[in-house]
């Protein structure tokens, strides 16, 4: 064989391999897609099955009295599985099913869908995702009556996977202590720290892979049940909970703070009624960013003195009349200077007078004298206020105290008497409130709760009940004077701006330097802790506001008024905090009878028969209050509805026994004549069997 | 105008023509493969992999342009150098490069990536054209086939190294070219004897089966033959080295392949046997290509290459897309065209009085021919997945510009074939 031979030979097997293969190739893609096409398609519906984790349906939080505050409601992706349904059915169907899907979604025309339909049934396409909206619980009910659809998944192809999600009724409210949990499960808040009893267990299903992406649930005997998560009882009051947001948000608006903190805590319990959290945005708006009142470490200031106060009159025979020299309000320690706020000092003033007023250098001179050799007594004080070791509180993240020991690195000669007017230490809001709470509830410091119970319908999994930190912080006449004197910072001292004549407050203000790499700055964090009424003690409240603007910097200018609105405003609907109202503010006996408030037909009878001129105007329910114009009355309505307590002051027992039962309210009855007072507030949410009391005089 | 002056009149301008044809198609498809008909889709969005395929489409336009300028003696003089730095970048990528799905086979330069392998086989082409081409060479000098052999190993090796077992595979087919160029068949003949065996003791379970047949063959040989003792000892010596290697098979699957190899090789021998596990991409894959009948669901239409049930469907199992939605007719006329380009290719080559050329076209057409042939093989479970793309179809910048320069230098070659002279 020549060279030249051998060479087209060789050029020649190159074409033909090329072409031999191709041959193959064709041949091979026409067997698979001729010969073997069912036997493939078998074999997609076979290998596209899987298990796959159902998620549990995760438990809810309520407030105490029953409101959601987080739940999850079930959301649906609405797909279309085209293959399933029979010609009959699909053609029939499908133009009012485009129709009705143009219609609810608004966003493609009637012939778009019914192009998307009819191209996904001769396609064969097993998922095809209707719309990207998720529609709700209701829609979805709706949608399946629909064509096609009311046929089902089986029968008529349509498909609703479910997924949930997590809603929040009250929208931001005390968002931070509902808290969240992400994908990653880290969080905060409720929803973090129980997450484990909030979630359930996830269950497992069989589900087939469709064409078209997505999924379909197979019914399987080997399924694994999903077990939904537990329900958390919550000691938040909403109410109070709203009043308290509010009364915050206008103070930090005002004052253009940075942060502000408020705790509303139930003095016998420690239930924690209301808790928010508002820090600054950077575009100015307040929102919950982080649990300050839980996490959030800061100097406490003079609120801090009633610590010292406690240490003070227990250890040594001090009384509240002795006197101090405070001086002209300096004071030198070493290189260091105690100063008070006022300038030019007190003087010589009592031992009252120092704290009512709150020196600095009356407190921080004391506790040198009487402490000064042995600050580990002092420090025993502290300990057994249990202010030094975190609470053990129900949510996560709760910050650990910070308080020097004369055994610690840095603890220096003015440490302590520092530590007399609350600098060098670090505690939480609430864990200054716990201690306020105690001179409140006689000496007994209890744990603050936020979780009342975790519970499924009736049954319970978890009940946590007050429990007692320390029976008693201190001696009875120790704590007949602490009062006296937190009494007297409303009376006389610092806090004499939110002094009121309906009922007392007793607290302490506080402003404290703002520590900043090292150097104290004049920027200040306010606050005020107290509790009221002072004469048998229902809440206690801290106020903590950081970094106000203004000239008006300090604890009762800026933290006070925030505690004064907000207890203002629990006094005005709790029954059991003041008298009932005099009678003659019910009603101007000379002009009207008695009755305020009731059905029209009898009360405009009476008038009528009475001579009395009354007006109905636009009113129109059958239920009614009144209001005087001159010497006629004129109706107004009363808005009652089954589903939020009614207003039913005013009325006779007959109507507003009436009124309530229908709500399925439980009434409890006290006095008789009309009702003057109820302890639902009217336009909250009617929880059925639970009780009103209603006050008659 | 004078002739010969303008390279337009001169270029094949079939070639061109096919090639714009096969990315054009490409690009429609893989526009396909990502489609969704829920969501507002763009083929030109830059977040889908057709917006940015038409971007890497305007760069080979470019890239076309530069090369037709570029004076043609450039590839032949700079061939090893161009070569060498090619090595150089794949010693530098296994050394900073950046590890994407297992293999360290990417570069990156700021936000633009790129695969050295890809742009490796033209080096290649060119440092074997060059090589042949020189004065003086001949195919049976041992010492001139151990070079050769380096010069394609050293880039194959360095690309198993970085993990891309699938495109060294691709330099295996320069043999083809050296037998082209006048290498004794043998070796051509025992590589293909070896894969025929391995592939066999791998799909028959009991080995006695596979020795009776040697000894059968063997015997036979021996019989019909003139009974020389010579041949008589090399039948039996054959027979022998080809026990051992059934003997080594299974050494060679179990200890030398890596696991993901091993299951590869298995998906191939025996695709039912776990189509869930191993088996699931050609079993995928060949779901698709069956549900397109014999025309197909229609362009955009496909339900199976989307939704990843296929893997890859934009790159590696881009032929599925084709064969799911314009079905036997669909896949019959992309076949076609690419039998067309590479005949057309192997013409051109052919046609070449340059060594330096033909060798060099012979290459590129051999490297597209193993692309083509191996990519559509897999999809169809008639070769192992080994993860290369369709030329000038799938989806991927350093592919698609890899494989413009192949065949451009070879455009470029063919314009000038008249003013070269004949070693």
């Amino acid at each position: 064989m020549n060279i030249k031979k051998s060479i087209l030979l060789r050029v020649r097997v190159a074409f033909l391999l090329v072409t031999l293969f191709a041959i193959a190739i064709v041949v091979k893609t026409g067997v698979i897609q001729f010969a073997q096409g069912e036997k493939w398609k078998e074999m997609a519906e076979q290998i596209n099955v899987k298990y796959k984790k159902v998620k549990a349906t995760r438990g809810n939080i309520y407030s105490d009295n029953g409101s959601l505050l987080a739940t999850s409601l079930p959301f649906y992706k609405l797909a279309f599985d085209a293959t399933i349904a029979s010609d009959d059915v699909f053609n029939q169907g499908v133009d009012s099913l485009a129709l009705m899907l143009s219609k609810f979604f608004k966003d493609e025309s009637k012939q778009t869908y019914k192009r998307r339909l009819k191209n996904a049934r001769s396609t064969g396409r097993q998922y095809l995702r209707l719309n990207r909206k998720m529609v709700g619980y209701q829609d979805k009910k709706k949608m399946s009556g629909w064509p096609i659809f009311r046929e089902g998944q089986l029968r008529g192809g349509v498909i609703f996977e479910k997924v949930d999600k997590r809603f929040h009724p009250f929208a931001n409210l005390s968002r931070r202590t509902i808290g969240f949990v992400n994908e990653n499960h880290r969080g905060a808040g409720l929803e973090y720290s129980f997450n484990e009893q909030l979630s359930g267990k996830d269950g497992e299903a069989l589900y087939q892979k469709l064409a078209g992406g997505g999924e379909k649930p197979l019914f399987d005997s080997n399924d694994i049940k999903t077990e939904n998560g537990y329900d958390i009882e919550s000691t938040i009051d909403i109410n109070l909970q709203d009043v308290t947001e509010t009364a915050l948000l206008k103070a930090l608006e005002y004052h253009e703070a940075d942060y502000g903190v408020v705790v509303v805590m139930e003095v016998n319990t420690g239930e924690i009624k209301a808790i928010s959290n508002l820090s600054r945005s950077k575009a100015g708006y307040y929102f919950e960013r982080y649990n300050y009142a839980v996490g959030g470490l800061r100097e406490p200031g003079s609120t801090f003195k009633l610590a010292t106060m406690i240490a003070l009159l227990e250890d040594t025979n001090i009384s509240l009349n002795d006197s101090v020299n405070t001086g002209d309000g300096i004071l030198k320690f070493y290189d260091n200077t105690v100063r008070d706020h006022d300038l030019g000092g007190y003087g010589t003033i009592t031992v009252q007078q120092a704290f009512e007023k709150s020196s600095n250098v009356a407190m921080a001179k004391l506790v040198d004298k009487y402490f000064g050799l042995n600050p580990e007594r002092y420090l025993q004080y502290i300990d057994n206020l249990g202010l030094s070791q975190p609470l053990g509180l129900q949510i996560k993240g709760e910050g650990i105290p910070k308080i020097k020991r004369p055994t610690d690195k840095g603890w220096s000669g003015i440490t302590l008497p520092w530590m007399a007017y609350g600098y060098g230490l670090e505690l939480t809001p609430i864990q200054s409130l716990a201690m306020y709470n105690a001179v409140a509830n006689d000496g007994k410091l209890i744990k603050p709760i936020l979780v009342k119970s975790i519970r499924r319908a009736d049954k319970i999994l978890d009940e946590y009940n007050t429990v007692v930190l320390n029976d008693e912080i201190c001696s009875k006449e120790t704590l007949s004077k602490l009062k006296i004197m937190l009494e007297g910072v409303v009376e006389r001292g610092t806090a004499q701006n939110i002094r009121n004549s309906y009922y007392k407050i007793a607290g302490k203000t506080g402003t404290a330097q703002i520590l900043e790499n090292g150097r104290y700055t004049k920027k200040y964090i306010t606050s005020f802790a107290g509790y009221f009424p002072a004469d048998d003690p229902k809440y206690s409240a801290i106020v903590v506001i950081k970094n106000p603007k203004g000239w008006r910097q300090y604890g009762s200018s800026v933290a006070a008024p925030v505690f004064k609105e907000i207890a203002d405003n629990i006094y005005s609907r709790d029954i059991d905090m003041h008298k009932a109202m005099p009678k003659e503010f019910i009603a101007e006996k000379d002009v009207f009878p008695i009755i305020k408030s009731g059905n029209y037909e009898e009360l405009s009878y009476i008038c009528n028969q009475l001579g009395i001129s009354n007006h109905r105007g636009d009113s129109q329910d059958d239920w009614v209050t009144t209001a005087l114009k001159g010497n006629s009355i004129s109706w107004k309505d009363n808005q009652v509805s089954t589903k939020y307590v009614p207003d039913v002051k005013g009325m006779t027992l007959r109507d507003a026994l009436y009124l309530l039962e229908s709500c399925g309210l439980r009434v409890n009855i006290k006095g008789k004549g009309r009702v003057v007072n109820q302890s639902q507030y009217p336009g909250s949410k009617a929880l059925k069997g639970s009780t009103v009391t209603i006050e008659l005089s | 105008m004078r002739r010969g002056d303008s390279i337009l009149s001169k270029i094949d301008w079939l070639t061109v023509l096919l090639f714009f044809v096969i990315v054009m198609l490409g690009w429609l498809n893989i526009y396909a493969a990502v489609y969704d008909e829920n969501a507002t889709q763009n083929i030109f969005s830059m977040s889908l992999n057709s917006g940015r395929q038409l971007i890497f489409i305007a760069v080979i336009i470019v890239l076309i342009i530069v090369m037709l300028v570029v004076d043609f003696k450039f590839y032949d003089t700079f061939a090893f150098a161009i070569y060498g730095s090619v090595l150089f970048l794949l010693i530098f990528i296994l050394i900073f490069g950046r590890e994407v799905a297992g293999s360290k086979s990417w570069f990156e330069l700021g936000a633009f990536r790129f695969q050295p392998s890809e742009f490796a086989k033209f080096a290649t082409c060119l440092a074997v054209a060059k090589f042949i081409s020189t004065g003086g060479f001949r195919m049976d000098q041992l010492r001139n086939q151990i070079v050769l052999f380096a010069i394609i190993g050293v880039p194959a090796v360095l690309i198993i190294l970085q993990g891309d077992t699938g495109t060294a595979l691709v330099y295996s087919v320069f043999i083809l070219v050296f037998f082209r160029e006048g290498m004794a068949p043998t070796l051509l003949i025992l590589g293909v004897s070896a894969a025929i065996i391995f592939i066999l003791t791998l799909m028959v379970e009991n080995h006695w089966y596979l020795y009776g047949g040697i000894v059968l063959i063997a015997a036979a040989a021996i019989f019909f033959s003139k009974r020389t003792r010579k041949r008589i000892v090399m039948v039996v010596l054959g027979a022998a080295i080809i026990v051992l290697v059934i003997k080594s098979v299974d050494y060679v699957v179990s200890d030398i392949l890596k696991p993901h190899q091993q299951n590869r090789v298995k998906a191939f021998i025996n695709p039912d046997a776990d189509p869930l596990g191993f088996g699931w991409n050609v079993t995928q894959s060949k779901i698709a290509i069956g549900s397109g009948g014999a025309f197909g669901k229609g362009f955009l239409k496909g339900t199976q290459t989307k939704f990843d049930f296929v893997p890859e469907q934009s790159t590696d199992f881009i032929f599925c897309t084709i064969a799911e939605e314009h079905g036997w007719f669909g896949s019959f006329i992309i076949i076609g065209l690419f039998v067309c380009l590479l005949l057309r290719l192997i013409f051109v080559a052919e046609r070449q009085k340059w060594r330096f050329a033909r060798v060099y076209g012979y290459s590129v057409a051999c490297i597209l021919f193993f692309h083509f042939a191996v990519n559509i093989g897999m999809t169809i479970g008639l070769f192992p997945v080994i993860g290369i793309p369709l030329p000038m179809f799938s989806y991927g910048g350093s592919s698609l510009i890899g494989f413009t320069v192949l065949i451009f230098i070879l455009v470029k070659l063919d314009a000038h074939r008249g003013q070269v002279l004949v070693h």
